[in-house]
């Protein structure tokens, strides 16, 4: 039996490996990707066929403040690719002054996050349906590599409420500059496992500044 | 289509050919950056470079392709929880010790390229289009936004629409 990694598309082929893979250890991770051993689905024949329905509505046309410092963002890293140092600066700023307007959890929730970020994966398949009906092509591609980019951070939140920050402590934490996937280790990979960009665009993540 | 050289300083590996062929000499600054005001787009310092560091871009851009009201109000669901999922975990990050704050910090960036994707994706992909212009212009008619820094806003719609009349 084959085995897939839901994140990178690595398979654990049992016939090569020689261990049957309900019988790998609780930590074992992806070697591709580094997701957990939860992240694994039986290699599937033919396609799942029903997609669950979301009903999406028009009061999403509605951005909030936070998706509006995204959307600066985005057009920030459009203007940096074309080479124009202004225009970028002037969107990251932008960016920056809806951040401060977007509303603040009162309180610090992991299980909160986890769940919104469960939800959020939940909600890919039906996301794609549409895309896929409309023949949108670049939505699609986009949402292959955020569900699978979803997929990891869902499972670090996750992990997170399990086991606490310990599997963080003696390393680095890596995202990809390019489609966001997150990656625990002391070097950054060689390669991003989801979209394939060399590590150099690979950003680890600063420790608190300590006064 | 009138173009222009640019370079990418990560790629450049100062073998200096464009300096070689370049006919206005707009490629020999200082800092680097092209000249382009004296680059004329022949595209001789692109084909000369070993290193591939120059490419050239036009002036104007083609129309976007179209979207589907139906999937930019998909993508737009998504994005909202993107968002939340952002909020949430710099909030988290504020409360934490080491090793979950930059846990955190790192989910808080993953959610935001995927936001800042989805958007692209969404018919923002480019800042000189029509939309990227109706966005800017009516933002600053929202009155949840009636402190939004104004100079900001122009000096964006300046520079990045210089034909318009208004």
């Amino acid at each position: 039996m084959k085995s897939v990694c839901q994140v990178c598309g690595f398979v654990y082929d049992e016939t090569v490996e020689k261990i049957p893979f309900s019988e790998l250890p609780d930590d074992w991770t992806c070697p591709l990707c580094g997701a957990g051993k939860q992240e694994f689905a039986a290699e599937k024949k033919e396609p799942e066929s029903i997609v669950p329905q979301i009903e999406f509505g028009e009061e999403h046309l509605k951005l909030s403040a936070g998706q509006l410092s995204a959307l600066c963002a985005n057009l920030s890293r459009a203007c940096e690719k074309q080479y124009l140092a202004e225009e970028a600066d002037l969107f990251k700023q932008l960016g920056e002054y809806f951040a401060s307007k977007a509303p603040v959890p009162a309180d610090a929730d992991a299980d909160e996050l986890a769940a919104i970020l469960r939800s959020d994966l939940a909600a890919y398949p039906a996301v794609r349906a549409v895309t896929d009906a409309n023949a949108d092509r670049g939505a699609a591609r986009s949402l292959v590599w955020g569900e699978k980019v979803q997929r990891m951070v869902s499972s670090l939140a996750d992990r997170f409420l399990r086991e606490g920050a310990a599997f963080t402590k003696d390393t680095e934490v890596w995202v990809c500059t390019a489609c966001g996937f997150i990656w625990i280790g002391d070097e950054a990979p060689e390669q991003c496992p989801v979209c394939k960009v060399p590590s150099w665009k690979f950003e680890k993540m600063q420790g608190r500044k300590t006064a | 289509m009138k173009r222009y050289a640019v370079r990418n300083l990560r790629m450049c590996t100062k073998d200096c050919l464009c300096l070689f062929v370049c006919p206005t000499g707009a490629t020999d600054t200082e800092n680097s950056v092209i000249d382009k005001t004296k680059c004329i787009g022949c595209g001789a310092c692109a084909d000369a470079c070993p290193a591939k560091a120059i490419s050239l871009v036009p002036y104007a851009y083609p129309p976007q392709q179209p979207k589907t009201p139906q999937v930019i109000t998909a993508l737009h669901y998504l994005g909202r929880s993107k968002a939340s999922a952002e909020s949430a975990a710099l909030r988290l990050a504020e409360a934490a010790g080491d090793g979950m704050y930059r846990l955190m910090k790192g989910i808080a960036a993953s959610e935001r390229i995927l936001g800042a994707d989805l958007m692209r994706e969404a018919g923002y992909m480019l800042p000189q289009s029509e939309n990227t212009r109706a966005f800017l212009q009516n933002i600053q008619h929202d009155p949840d936004y009636a402190d939004l820094p104004a100079d900001t806003v122009n000096r964006l719609l300046e520079l990045l629409y210089p034909d318009d009349t208004e």
